[in-house]
């Protein structure tokens, strides 16, 4: 399989109160199609700075972003934003939704959006109600968002990230919000669409969740400082022996 | 602590502080203005003629042995408290000309007097009272100045006879008697000894001379009947009547009043959506505040300083900002009367401390009902809160509009609290501006003509052939004149049929009360040719029609009959028909054309109509009636609706007064659709950065917001549209019907009401909306992990 992502000496910098803070210096990785990459890290290393300089979400200061070949620190907003709406899918920490729309439709609005999709919104609808019942959520198709439990609504926003079939899903703590239950639930989604071809690159905490993916990063001071390729996880037996495997590589690391 | 809190809330909420602060400011300002205005508005008339000393009673005489005459009735009349007379001359056009030889424009009769034998206060542009002026000067009446484009120093000739003087303008004065629209009379106030020159001249003295009485009296109706045993009276009122002819000022005021209440609403209405806004944003705030044990009053008292300050500062520049905006907003209708109250100042800051306590109070009774919640319910209700209360009204499934129009709709259907404010605070502002733009092309038309005599293709207005044809050999000289205009204009090829109607005031007597009646007959016309609302036309000598007002002051009804003494002869007058009109304030009787009346007596003349034999279409009469502005040598010459319009007088102030509400609904507009946008985008901020993240483009944020902003605007102009005609009924007419008028039909310019006005609010709108939009490209995709 070809790489999905390159990232070629990647900088990026904010300058506060005059000082200029380099939050990312000289990364260099390559990301594969149908892998499942965790990106951990203490607080304040970069990571989340990482994902959405990958994503396209924020400009690299210097360095390069390939996605499929193409150079997205290059690309114009509007290029940028095309590529997000049909090509990636986004989880995040905080459930945002349209509070004036259903659970539903929400899920299907970046079908509705893209100039690409020329499905009839019969179709999409139908489509969304489809990934809505996979994920479990069929039920809460018609709530508003506010009747809805954290798992429900992560839930639905992963569905909102595949309603495009996203070649990749960028996710950022998508657990961080959920109790253990529905983290568990959420992170054996995840698997799943991993296993149906769908790349994931997520920033995670939990090394728990980290487990669960094909690949671990480890980034300190805007560096990397580590990457554990774990295989990828195909019975939850697995899980125990994976979850000490990230544990004690991460103390190796000074986690 | 407490302080310290305040001011981090104070810096980290700095946009919605802003707009808050924006807002008050705005609130206090429209409200301190506008009460002082509507106060202002109220006492109007009043406060002006007690300033000038009008009385009660008000009569003018004129002609052979005018002046002696009314002494003799009034010193024995019990009712009259006291009465003030002086003396005056009497001048028409043809005796003014400016510098350069050209006639000065005086629309009805000129009064020239002496400023020392004045009995009536005369102010000048500063509303102070003029006192006197010096010989070789005149102040003259503010109109004239204006019709003449006249400034002090000029130089204007009087002439009458052998009499000549030059008199250099002094200044412009109000005058409380002549001075309103409907009156239109011009007054020249000259020295002692420049009216002396005037007096001594025998035929002025004798045939030009008249006096002016002003009457104190707690009982007008006896002195009325005194009155009426005066010879020689021209005009005669009570304060009512003189208040009456302010009547077109007024509805300027009256519009001024309404726009003040609309301003009221819009500022509180808005002001309201702010406070509930910006308190629902605080909720997580206080719930951590709870959380950590701060006790709810205190908990208020941050709160309520914090909204104290901000209202106070804001007030302080609202009432600063209310004085000159005040100013503006009257400059339109105290160029004819001297207008105030005698708390000016104190009504502004009453009315600025009043908009800090409603905001304080507002306020208040907001944090009142954190009392209720518990912590956790606190943080919760700041985190979810506004935010996942709403239910979707649309289906995107079901939908064919783009995701941009879908959710445009759907959050204006979703939240229509929010929207409401903006749809009330734009329809009442173009509601207004609908209404008077329906009233002026009402003016404007030629629909309202028949309500100022015969309806003729076109008019000419010249006082001094009426006056000389009148004071000449009465109905014979009339005739001659209207020959005269006929073969003048048969020589350039135009064949006309000329009349005019003439107006004489006669003693009445009806359920034995004494009156003194307008009555009107035409020269060259027949009493079919005019209107009658009821009944029918007089067909012999013995039958009149009277209008609405006549039968309120008399009690007189169709099938009654009033007796009038005509040239000295009683004789009963059927009442057969009831006509409407707008002249004489809607005080007339129409007298059949075979009544015998010596038109010498009358007291005023309308306009010369002309009717075209060749029954022209509209076009033609427009080049005929430029033709006959240069056969004529003048400029009074009009065609229905000009006539109409003139007659009216104020169209033009109220074009001026159209276009300053449109100036104040664009204002409106504007600082509504960015304040608004700007708060939108405040609270939506994490709705905006996550669907920037999933791939919304910056354009596509900016199209849903100005969506939404345009649905609001079309909902607000359509209703404004639909209720454009109701309203202008319901506000405008008893305006009309003040006047004489009793139903008003309307004309709708469809492009203008339909178009021009709704595409330049909507327009501005546009432009607001979008240039506040483009904020929204400051929201990253990558805000999604900072945002609250």
């Amino acid at each position: 399989m070809g790489n999905i992502i390159e990232v070629k000496d990647l900088c990026k910098s904010y300058v506060v109160d005059k000082r200029q803070n380099n939050i990312l210096k000289n990364v260099n990785f390559s990301v594969e199609e149908g892998e499942m990459v965790a990106i951990m890290g203490p607080s304040g290393s970069g990571k989340s700075t990482l994902l959405y300089s990958v994503s396209g979400m924020d400009h690299a200061t210097s360095g390069e972003v390939k996605f499929l070949g193409k150079d997205i620190t290059k690309m114009a907003a509007g290029e940028l934003s095309s590529l997000r709406l049909d090509e990636m899918g986004f989880i995040f920490q905080q459930m945002y939704m349209l509070k004036n729309m259903t659970i539903c439709e929400n899920i299907i609005l970046p079908a509705c959006q893209s100039d690409k999709n020329t499905e009839k919104r019969e179709d999409i609808l139908k489509r969304g109600q489809e990934l809505m019942r996979k994920l479990g959520i069929i039920d809460i198709a018609d709530n508003d968002i506010n009747e809805v439990s954290g798992g429900q609504l992560q839930r639905a926003c992963i569905c909102r990230s595949l309603i495009n079939n996203p070649q990749i899903i960028f996710a950022d703590e998508p657990t961080g919000a959920l109790n253990r239950s529905s983290s568990e639930e959420v992170m054996k989604e995840l698997q799943r669409i991993n296993q149906e071809g769908t790349t994931i690159m997520m920033v995670t905490h939990d090394a728990k969740v980290a487990a669960r993916c094909q690949r671990v990063l480890y980034i300190v001071d805007g560096n990397i400082k580590g990457d554990i390729n774990l295989s990828k996880m195909t019975d939850e037996s697995q899980m125990r022996d994976r979850e000490r495997t990230v544990n004690n590589w991460l103390m190796e690391l000074g986690w | 602590m407490i302080f310290s809190i305040l001011k981090k809330d104070l810096k980290r909420k700095k946009t919605m502080n802003i707009i808050l602060l924006l807002f008050v400011v705005l609130a206090t300002m429209f409200v301190a203005s506008s009460v002082n205005n509507i106060v202002t508005v109220i006492n109007g008339t009043d406060y002006y003629f007690d300033q000038a000393g009008i009385g009660d009673y008000i009569f003018i005489t004129m002609g052979e042995n005018a002046i002696g005459a009314a002494d003799k009735v009034l010193e024995n009349e019990t009712a009259v408290k006291e009465y003030r007379l002086e003396n005056v001359a009497f001048g028409s056009q043809d005796n003014f000309t400016l510098e350069n030889g050209e006639k000065v424009i005086l629309k009805n009769a000129t009064i020239l007097q002496s400023l020392a034998d004045a009995k009536l206060n005369f102010f000048d542009d500063n509303n102070e009272v003029v006192k006197e002026v010096a010989p070789g000067k005149a102040y003259i009446s503010r109109k004239t100045m204006e019709d003449n484009n006249l400034k002090v120093g000029d130089v204007i000739h009087f002439k009458q006879g052998d009499v000549e003087l030059a008199l250099e303008v002094a200044g412009g004065v109000k005058d409380a008697l002549l001075g309103s629209t409907f009156m239109g009379n011009a007054r020249f106030l000259l020295s002692e000894e420049d009216y002396a020159i005037l007096t001594a001249d025998e035929m002025i003295s004798k045939y030009y001379s008249g006096q002016i009485g002003y009457i104190d009296t707690d009982d007008t109706a006896s002195v009325q009947e005194a009155v009426s045993e005066i010879p020689g009276i021209a005009l005669n009122g009570d304060r009512a009547l003189i208040r009456m002819c302010y009547v077109m000022d007024m509805v300027i005021a009256g519009v001024l009043i309404v726009l003040s209440i609309c301003l009221i609403i819009v500022a509180f209405v808005v002001l309201k959506f702010t406070i509930t806004f910006t308190l629902s944003e605080e909720f997580r705030e206080i719930g951590v505040m709870k959380a950590i044990g701060i006790k709810n009053r205190k908990i208020r008292g941050i709160y309520l300083i914090k909204y104290f300050a901000i209202a106070s500062i804001s007030a302080v520049i609202g009432f600063f900002c209310s004085i000159p905006f005040g100013n503006m907003l009257m400059k339109s209708i105290s160029k004819n009367m001297v207008l105030g109250n005698n708390n000016g100042i104190l009504l502004n800051i009453i009315s600025s401390i009043l908009v800090v306590g409603i905001i304080v109070l507002y306020a208040y009774r907001c944090t009142g009902k954190l009392k209720k919640y518990s912590p956790l319910d606190a943080i919760r209700s700041g985190q979810t809160g506004e935010r996942y209360k709403k239910k979707s009204k649309l289906r995107i499934g079901k939908s064919k509009l783009r995701t941009t129009s879908f959710m445009a709709w759907n959050d204006v259907l979703s939240s229509p609290k929010r929207y409401l404010t903006i749809i009330l605070a734009f329809m009442i502002c173009s509601l207004l501006v609908f209404m008077i733009v329906n009233t002026t092309e009402t003016m404007k038309s030629d629909k309202l003509v028949y309500t100022f005599g015969k309806e003729c293709d076109a008019y000419y207005v010249n006082n001094t052939k009426a006056m000389s044809a009148m004071r000449g050999e009465g109905k014979e000289s009339i005739e001659a004149c209207l020959d005269e205009f006929t073969t003048q204009l048969a020589e350039h090829g135009m064949e006309v049929k000329a009349s005019v109607d003439v107006q004489i005031k006669y003693p009445a007597v009806f359920d034995g009360k004494n009156h003194m009646l307008t009555c009107t007959q035409g020269v060259r016309t027949k009493t079919t040719d005019y209107k009658y609302y009821e009944g029918d036309a007089p067909r012999n000598a013995q039958e009149i029609a009277i209008t609405q007002r006549i039968s309120d002051i008399t009690g007189a009804k169709i099938g009654d009959t009033i007796s009038i003494t005509i040239s000295g002869k009683t004789d009963d007058y059927l009442v057969v028909g009831y006509f409407e009109t707008m002249n004489n304030i809607g005080e007339l009787v129409r007298l059949h054309e075979d009544v015998n009346i010596d038109m010498k007596d009358a007291g005023s003349m309308m306009a010369f109509g002309f009717d075209f034999v060749d029954q022209p279409a509209n076009s033609v009469i427009k080049e005929r009636v430029e033709e006959m502005k240069d056969i004529f040598d003048t400029e009074e010459v009009f065609t229905a609706s000009e006539y109409s319009a003139d007659c009216i007088g104020v169209v033009d102030t109220m074009e001026s007064v159209g276009y300053l509400l449109l100036g104040i609904t664009i204002i409106v507009v504007v600082l509504v659709t960015i304040l608004m946008e700007r708060s939108f985008i405040s609270d939506e901020k994490g709705e905006i950065a996550i669907l920037k993240a999933i791939g919304f483009k910056d354009a596509s944020i900016v199209t849903w917001h100005m969506k939404r902003f345009v649905i609001v605007s079309i909902a607000a102009i359509l209703l404004a549209i639909a209720l454009s005609v109701p309203m202008t009924h319901l506000c405008i007419t008893p305006i009309f019907k003040m006047m004489g008028m009793r139903q008003v039909s309307y004309v709708i310019q469809p492009v203008k009401v339909f178009l021009l006005y709704p595409g330049v609010i909507l327009g501005v709108m546009l432009i607001s909306s979008l240039l506040t939009a483009l904020y929204t490209k400051k929201i990253k995709s990558s805000d999604t992990a900072s945002i609250e």
